[in-house]
């Protein structure tokens, strides 16, 4: 009987899904008080009323699992509370539609329509996109970041970077990390969607995510939000300077919820925004500080051990420390060579902005500048893009002189061995 | 044996098909069974008051009489008084909760009301009782096939809302048309419409050709097995050929393997079987089908032949026993029927 091909079509993605479930379950450590608050659903047939996950894709997974172990009947029931719970999760639809149709006859295929859905390009199309969404759900979930490691662009995290989002668009995934005394953990991952066209923006209404490393600005109010934004938005600052150096244009790019009609989205169906479910985004807005928070996007993210970064580590801070030194002892020309001719700050050139320079040098009179919170994070371009890496440094500089700190960022540009500067100016502290 | 009438009128194909053989084998004498013909009686001339007023005179000697008040509940159901009806289901399968039919009767009158979830407890509750109860199997499967339906519905929404409504009542329309009349002396389903769930047991397969006692008996004597031989080959060409245009995803071809004669199945109609064919093929980007271990058995100008059968189409790699039924037609071999197994 051909239930068998469900079968083996389901454990195409789940040979790993036991340990999928335990990570899944050790990831969300909500769970429990979500749970708790969960409206009693009314159980259609007896099952094992142990502990079910409240997050919709660890659910979809315990009902993978099942049926991959043959047990359509409880994998039925789970999907029946699922859709109970969540009826707008429309790949939590789809199993279920598979699974009430089993009880019937063979089920050949994630979403086994029956013909009369499938007349419909749109519905064809609906169907291929929910099958991407699983398959995505499935690779993220299957191929997670070892314990222990980090993406490879926090080159160096300061106290007050308590957490970071970082997003692989090649697995429809963010990663939400928090940075303690005892190091950078993850401590929560969605599923997200990107743009229509993919990722790599370049130009206003491309409807791609733009890679790069950003960081959170301010949120936008979730009152003044169309319902097409879900629970709320937190934009981030693309085009940032190096955007703004490459030509990019376009604005307004947010990670934000979904409409109420839909628990998620397709992988790909955004204008180039990053939209995540909306208890999730409610959960990451709850959690994360603005402005503080580094945004890493990028196409692959590369988990690495921190310890594999200090190289590329030591190697930048040798400019940063030539750099420091130079405003510290106040050697002008030395100082200079460190801008790029085509340096900018908001608007301004080179040659309009240095004075403010010279002006704190002049303050600081020799006197030992201070530099805190220091944050470093490496953009590294593809072999392919003829692209230079970048570092972005954000720190709290304090002239002597000059009562208050100030939050500065610079833009890096590697050169061979050196690192020359094409943007510095004071970003507003939070 | 009475055959009452069907709920199928109160819409949707559900059938209830209601025996009441069961009532009749517990009831205390003739004279009584005699009441309940009468009443069954008049429920088929669609005499519907005369037999509600028979059955409560009934009722009122012997009220708790669960037969009556089954029959009572049908003509309820029957006369739209659906509340009532409900209410008199409920309270025999508190009564009886040995008794299937009130379950199923109880179920059709959710199904109507669109509570499929209550339909379906109900319905699990009537097999629970009597496992071979045919009627509540078919129910069973049809509410999963509407409940699967509602589901694939809301999976597929689409970004305009305008465009969700209408698959959804063209679904309704064409999933819950009723096809075939049923009746509760149908033969069990269960085989084909419950618990697909069974692993496939592959057989050790048999690198043989074999020949039916029919085939040996065709004239030509000595020439016999030469001849079968032939037909073994010809009719193993007519499957190679057939997975073969399956693999190259060519619809002309694979449809004309099959014969005018050929039965769907699931009792779709030959169109709306090619319709589905056609979109299962052409939406995968890469189709393998490789058949191997094929044993042929010819009888006059029918074939079977059965092989184990490798599918792989993009991610899915399948690997199942199938059985084609064959007919000359012609110089060609066309299948007549597919029979997964």
């Amino acid at each position: 009987m051909l239930s068998i091909t469900l079968k083996a079509y389901y454990l195409l993605f789940f040979r790993a899904a036991v340990l999928i479930a335990a990570v899944s379950a050790a990831l969300y450590p909500y769970s429990k008080t979500f749970a708790a608050t969960t409206s009693t659903t009314k159980l259609p047939t007896k099952v094992d009323t142990k502990f079910v996950p409240y997050e919709p894709e660890a659910r979809l997974v315990e009902i993978y699992k099942l049926v991959g172990s043959g047990k359509s009947k409880e994998a039925l029931a789970l999907a029946s509370r699922l859709t109970t719970d969540f009826p707008n999760f429309q790949l939590g639809q789809l199993v279920y539609g598979d699974l009430l149709l089993l009880q019937t006859k063979p089920i050949q295929q994630l979403g086994d329509l029956p013909t009369v859905l499938t007349k419909s390009a749109a519905n064809l199309t609906a169907l291929a996109d929910l099958r991407e969404e699983s398959s995505l759900r499935l690779k993220a979930l299957r191929e997670r970041p070892p314990t222990g490691t980090i993406p490879s662009q926090l080159l160096s995290l300061s106290a007050r970077n308590k957490h970071i989002i970082a997003v692989d668009t090649s697995k429809s995934r963010l990663y939400l990390l928090e940075n303690t005394s005892q190091g950078v953990r993850l401590i929560a991952d969605h599923y997200i969607s990107v743009g229509k066209a993919g990722t790599g923006k370049l130009v206003e209404g491309d409807l791609k995510t733009p890679l790069g490393v950003y960081y959170l600005t301010t949120p936008v109010d979730p009152k003044t939000l169309a319902p097409l934004y879900g629970g709320g938005a937190l934009p981030i600052n693309y085009p940032n300077p190096f955007d703004q150096r490459l030509g990019k244009t376009g604005s307004g790019i947010w990670l934000h919820g979904t409409m109420p009609e839909k628990y998620a989205r397709q992988p790909k169906s955004t204008d180039g925004c990053v939209v995540l479910a909306n208890p999730d985004l409610r959960k990451l807005m709850m959690t994360v500080a603005v402005k503080t928070t580094p945004v890493v996007i990028a196409s692959q993210l590369v988990w690495v051990n921190p310890a594999q970064l200090v190289p590329e580590r030591t190697q930048f801070e040798i400019s940063l420390n030539q750099w420091r030194d130079a405003k510290n002892t106040g050697q002008i020309d030395k100082l200079y060579s460190f801008y790029m001719a085509d340096f900018f700050n908001y608007g301004r050139t080179l040659k309009d902005w240095w004075p403010s320079t010279l002006a704190e040098v002049k303050t600081a009179n020799k006197r030992p500048i201070q530099w805190r919170e220091t944050t470093q994070l490496m953009w590294r371009s593809d072999a392919s893009s003829k692209n230079p890496n970048i570092m972005v440094v954000t720190y709290d500089e304090t002239i002597p002189g000059i009562k208050h700190a100030t939050t500065k960022r610079q833009y890096w540009m590697q050169s061979g061995n050196q690192w020359k500067i094409f943007f510095e100016g004071a970003i507003a502290s939070s | 044996m009475t055959i009452l009438p069907t709920l199928t009128r109160l819409g949707f194909g559900i059938s209830t098909a209601l025996s009441i053989a069961l009532f009749l084998a517990i009831s205390a004498s003739q004279a009584v069974a005699d009441e309940y013909s009468d009443i069954a009686k008049l429920m088929k001339g669609n005499q519907m008051s005369e037999a509600m007023s028979k059955a409560d005179q009934y009722l009122a000697s012997k009220p708790r009489d669960p037969q009556m008040r089954f029959l009572k509940g049908v003509i309820q159901s029957e006369t739209g008084k659906t509340n009532d009806a409900i209410s008199t289901f409920v309270r025999l399968t508190e009564e009886y909760p040995e008794l299937p039919e009130p379950y199923n009767n109880l179920a059709v009158l959710y199904a109507n009301g669109g509570q499929f979830d209550k339909a379906r407890t109900s319905l699990e509750m009537a097999i629970r009782t009597n496992p071979s109860y045919a009627t509540a199997h078919e129910n069973l499967g049809d509410i999963y096939a509407r409940m699967a339906s509602q589901a694939y519905t809301k999976a597929l929404q689409l970004d305009n809302s305008n465009t969700a409504v209408s698959p959804k009542l063209a679904l309704i329309r064409e999933l819950f048309t009723p096809t075939t009349g049923r009746t509760a002396v149908t033969k069990p389903t269960a085989s084909n419409a419950i618990a697909v769930a069974a692993p496939v047991v592959v057989s050790p397969a048999v690198p043989v050709v074999t020949t039916s006692p029919a085939g040996t008996s065709q004239p030509g004597m000595g020439s016999t097995i030469a001849n079968n031989a032939l037909i073994t080959r010809d009719v193993t060409a007519s499957a190679e050929a057939w997975a073969k245009a399956w693999s190259d995803r060519d619809m002309k071809s694979y449809l004309a393997s099959y014969g005018k004669d050929f039965t769907p199945p699931n009792k779709l109609s030959r169109a709306a079987w090619e319709e589905e064919r056609k979109a299962r093929i052409m939406s995968k980007a890469k189709i393998s089908v490789k058949l191997s271990n094929v044993v042929v058995t010819v009888s006059g100008n029918t074939a079977i032949a059965k092989f184990k059968q490798d599918y792989k189409a993009d991610a899915l790699a399948t690997s199942s026993r199938k059985t084609l039924e064959l007919i000359k037609a012609g110089d060609r071999w066309v299948i007549t029927k597919e029979i997964a197994g």
